[in-house]
């Protein structure tokens, strides 16, 4: 029995006595079947660029990227840089097949490389081709990532690329608290997605450019992580955007990040094509992968 | 916490994860019992928890911030396992928190029992800032980082909470006082 009062000191020694009351609890009573499913759960990636893989590594596992509407990569060479205006055409044909696993020694082959097939998707067809000619980016197109050199995506100095595609697109009004800050409709237009993320926040933006990739029209804007954002105080998965039916399509790598997003309307299919490095990645690996984003030709069925 | 243990469990070691699991799990279970007030939806915010623990642990960039960042997850988890429920159903008529208090200034005597019962009648968002700052003695700016909410909403649900929970035990005390003399 507690004697209360009325004071609010009296409440709180009540309560805080009634909290620490012993109640039994014992983990142990779930810890079997819980730790029985462990075994069937994979560990989500730290980001959604999988490790590099050694050679002697085989299938990458637990990408942690869901969905439907993405995903694919490539690497470039350095010959192919070029102005975001002046890409390349749709001559280019799609590699039928998955690339055979990159040696880390050599690097990914030039390609053409097939980094997404949407062409069976009802709603969302398109199969989207770069070319890579840099011999320091590794990755798995067929399973949709790209890396540069000896340092992945991540900070302090990596880069790598992404694409995606879709008609939709969620972009969380705050990356940290995402899960509570998806907008109530999304971005259906280049113009909407653009705006949708220069206003997002954590991240400043850059004035948008016009752009045309493949014949195809959109913008270019960049955006900049801040350097002070604590990931650790944020929800999991520090998410920027996502896609229907994928809440978490689109990771952040860490404070600091670059995002360079080229995004274009294909009839009426907004791609975007997301590039990602730092302020120390090295300029040669960052106009690599510019050159990457501006040779994406796009194929509709 | 170990972080080595953390550390290893981030890797993939399996058996380093269930010893986190022992590590933790007591207090998670115990936590997540006063937050819901109810040992099975516990048991299952828990588990889930957990799991997210195992599930997430590779994005936990310093292992030694890994208690608030499970907390964070544990909280996420009594909150979806707390809107699958509607086992709370109200039962004490509360009193204005800016009606008199018992007018001649006596005590009241309050057991467990309407310590409970006036504790079910707060919202899991007041529960749940209840329950991190008087039974894990954790200051309002760790709770605010774990419930993801500003330091002056948490400041203000307790506040909001502790006169709910006042006005409550009031009501219960004079409504059984009431009984006792009839």
């Amino acid at each position: 029995m507690t004697d209360f009062k009325t004071s609010d000191g009296d409440v709180n020694r009540a309560i805080r006595s009634w909290l620490r009351e012993d109640r039994h609890e014992d983990v142990s009573r779930i810890a079997g079947a819980l730790l029985d499913q462990v075994d069937t759960i994979p560990q989500r990636r730290a980001t959604w660029w999988p490790a590099r893989r050694t050679p002697t590594m085989n299938k990458i596992v637990g990408l942690g990227l869901a969905a439907a509407a993405v995903v694919a990569v490539v690497l470039i060479g350095s010959q192919l840089i070029g102005s975001p205006t002046n890409v390349g055409g749709p001559g280019i044909e799609p590699t039928p097949t998955p690339e055979p696993s990159p040696s880390v020694a050599a690097g990914l082959p030039e390609g053409p490389h097939l980094l997404l097939d949407q062409t069976e998707d009802g709603s969302d067809p398109v199969a989207i081709t770069v070319t890579i000619a840099a011999p320091e980016w590794f990755g798995e197109p067929a399973e949709g990532f790209i890396l540069s050199g000896e340092s992945d995506a991540d900070p302090p100095d990596g880069a790598g690329m992404i694409v995606f595609a879709a008609r939709e697109y969620y972009v969380y009004g705050d990356p940290c608290t995402w899960s509570t800050t998806r907008p109530d409709t999304p971005a259906t237009t280049v113009d909407e997605l653009v705006d949708a993320l220069a206003n997002q926040a954590l991240r400043e933006a850059s004035a948008p450019e016009d752009i045309t990739v493949d014949g195809y029209a959109g913008k270019k804007i960049i955006l900049h992580m801040a350097d002070d954002v604590d990931f650790d105080a944020c929800e999991p998965e520090f998410t920027l955007f996502g896609l229907p039916g994928d809440d978490r399509a689109r990771y952040s790598q860490g404070a600091g990040q670059i995002e360079e997003l080229w995004i274009v309307d294909v009839d009426g299919l907004i791609v975007v094509l997301d590039g990602n490095y730092y302020a120390d990645t090295p300029q040669n690996a960052v106009d690599e992968l510019r050159a990457i984003l501006a040779s994406a030709t796009f194929e509709l069925p | 916490m170990n972080t080595d243990l953390v550390t290893r469990a981030q890797g993939g070691d399996q058996e380093a994860f269930a010893d986190l699991v022992y590590a933790v799990g007591d207090r998670f279970l115990a936590v997540s019992h006063r937050i819901l007030s109810d040992i099975d939806l516990a048991e299952d915010a828990t588990q889930q928890a957990l799991l997210s623990v195992w599930q997430n642990l590779p994005q936990l960039r310093d292992p030694a911030r890994f208690e608030a960042w499970s907390y964070r997850l544990l909280v996420r988890a009594c909150y979806a396992e707390g809107r699958k429920s509607r086992r709370w159903a109200p039962n004490l008529r509360l009193l204005s928190v800016d009606e008199p208090m018992v007018a001649d200034g006596t005590s009241a005597v309050v057991d467990r029992d309407q310590l409970e019962r006036a504790f079910r009648r707060l919202s899991l968002n007041h529960r749940t800032v209840v329950v991190l700052h008087h039974y894990l003695d954790l200051p309002l700016d760790r709770v605010a980082e774990i419930v993801g909410a500003p330091l002056g909403t948490v400041g203000s649900r307790l506040h909001y909470a502790t006169r709910q929970l006042r006005s409550a035990l009031i009501a219960d005390a004079q409504l059984t006082a009431r009984e006792v003399a009839q």
